[in-house]
């Protein structure tokens, strides 16, 4: 109570005090998601069956920023190559090195190697996704975070597991 | 006799317990100030380095002469708005090279960890939907820019001190982090930089404006 009373005595009455001290919280919140962890809502069909064309919330680790420690399967965050101040949630399916399919299954076969610090990204529904067989493989540096589990609808909330990995 | 009167002189109408609850209050209140800090370097502005000759005779005027490397200021506010040819930005740089090369410069680049979230700052030569005619390192006489992207160019005229679109084609816009809008140091050619007296000798064909759609 007596801390309460402090906190009272600080802040109420002192405008620029207050104002000042919801500054260094909204920054420091803005650090939290932009560092540590974030949710955020998908939107469209591209990655179905996986996340719903909408209304779905992912929990976003945001570690793995700049493509740290990411490998094939894991799902990622990233901003879009071909859109200014769009975001994007592909599947990863080539590093840097690695030779993938450039177009989808069934229309050639040709093979592309992945150029060093990218990745090859696709969508989990193919016929409805925007990927890298259209714009090409993706720089590290624009990924922004890994999805990790998925939270909302509650219901359907579960982690995100890479099926990708070789078994034992 | 002198170490006991040094030692009152720090102990002087404090005892322990108050000097630390004195420091505790001075790094309290100075870390929850990194926060924004952070915010502000990465939405607002931050004062850059600039590393190299690349950027020759424009910045780094004497990275020949002396060790001294100019300081920029960098906008940080809307990074990938309102771009145009011959503005200076900053952007995450992604080590590649389209043709294979085997000078030691780029054998460098390559076996440094691309993860290192390195920044370099070129100039923007030409924007989504313009052609360039290219030079020597590029593999193809000419380039299209797509859309969402940059081709940026350092100024220096010597192909082998710097590293751009030349060598790693065009760059997403969304890599871009900031422009550079003023030279804070050497003070004789402190101020804004005038990006848009800037004369290019790449051949750019510019696109044509398009409408915006309704």
């Amino acid at each position: 109570m007596s801390k309460f009373k402090r906190l009272q005595g600080k802040y109420l009455g002192h405008p620029l005090r207050l104002l000042i001290a919801t500054a260094k919280g909204v920054a420091a919140a803005h650090l939290f998601s932009e560092y540590a962890y974030s949710v955020s809502g998908t939107w469209g069909a591209s990655m179905m069956p996986t996340f719903e064309a909408i209304h779905d919330q992912v929990l976003i680790s945001r570690f793995y920023r700049g493509g740290k420690g990411i490998v094939v399967g894991d799902i990622v965050t990233f901003d879009s190559v071909v859109e200014p101040g769009a975001r994007v949630i592909k599947r990863v399916l080539g590093l840097e090195g690695d030779y993938v399919l450039r177009d989808t299954p069934g229309d050639s076969s040709t093979m592309v190697q992945v150029p060093q610090g990218h990745v090859w990204v696709i969508g989990d529904n193919l016929p409805y996704s925007r990927d890298s067989r259209h714009f090409g493989p993706v720089p590290k540096a624009l990924i922004k975070g890994k999805v990790i589990a998925k939270v909302l609808p509650f219901k359907e909330r579960k982690w995100i597991v890479n099926g990708l990995q070789p078994a034992g | 006799m002198a170490t006991r009167r040094i030692a009152s002189l720090f102990g002087r109408s404090s005892n322990s317990r108050h000097f630390l609850y004195g420091s505790r209050y001075v790094l309290i209140s100075f870390v929850t100030w990194i926060p924004a800090i952070i915010f502000f370097n990465e939405h607002v502005g931050e004062v850059g380095i600039i590393n190299g000759p690349s950027m020759y005779p424009y910045l780094n005027t004497s990275y020949n002469e002396s060790i001294a490397k100019d300081l920029c200021w960098i906008n940080k506010y809307n990074p990938t708005g309102n771009l145009q040819r011959g503005m200076i930005v900053a952007f995450r740089f992604v080590p590649i090279s389209l043709s294979p090369c085997s000078t030691a410069h780029s054998f460098s680049l390559r076996n440094r960890s691309p993860e290192s979230g390195r920044v370099a700052i070129k100039r923007i030569i030409a924007l989504e939907g313009d052609e360039v005619q290219t030079r020597a390192p590029y593999p193809f006489p000419r380039a299209a820019v797509p859309p969402g992207h940059v081709w940026v160019e350092g100024d220096n005229r010597d192909r082998h001190k710097t590293l751009d679109s030349m060598r790693y084609g065009p760059i997403s816009m969304n890599l871009i982090t900031g422009k550079v809008t003023h030279v804070l140091w050497p003070w004789k050619s402190a101020g804004p930089i005038p990006w848009w007296q800037f004369k290019g000798r790449t051949k750019v064909f510019k696109a044509r404006k398009e409408e915006p759609l309704e």
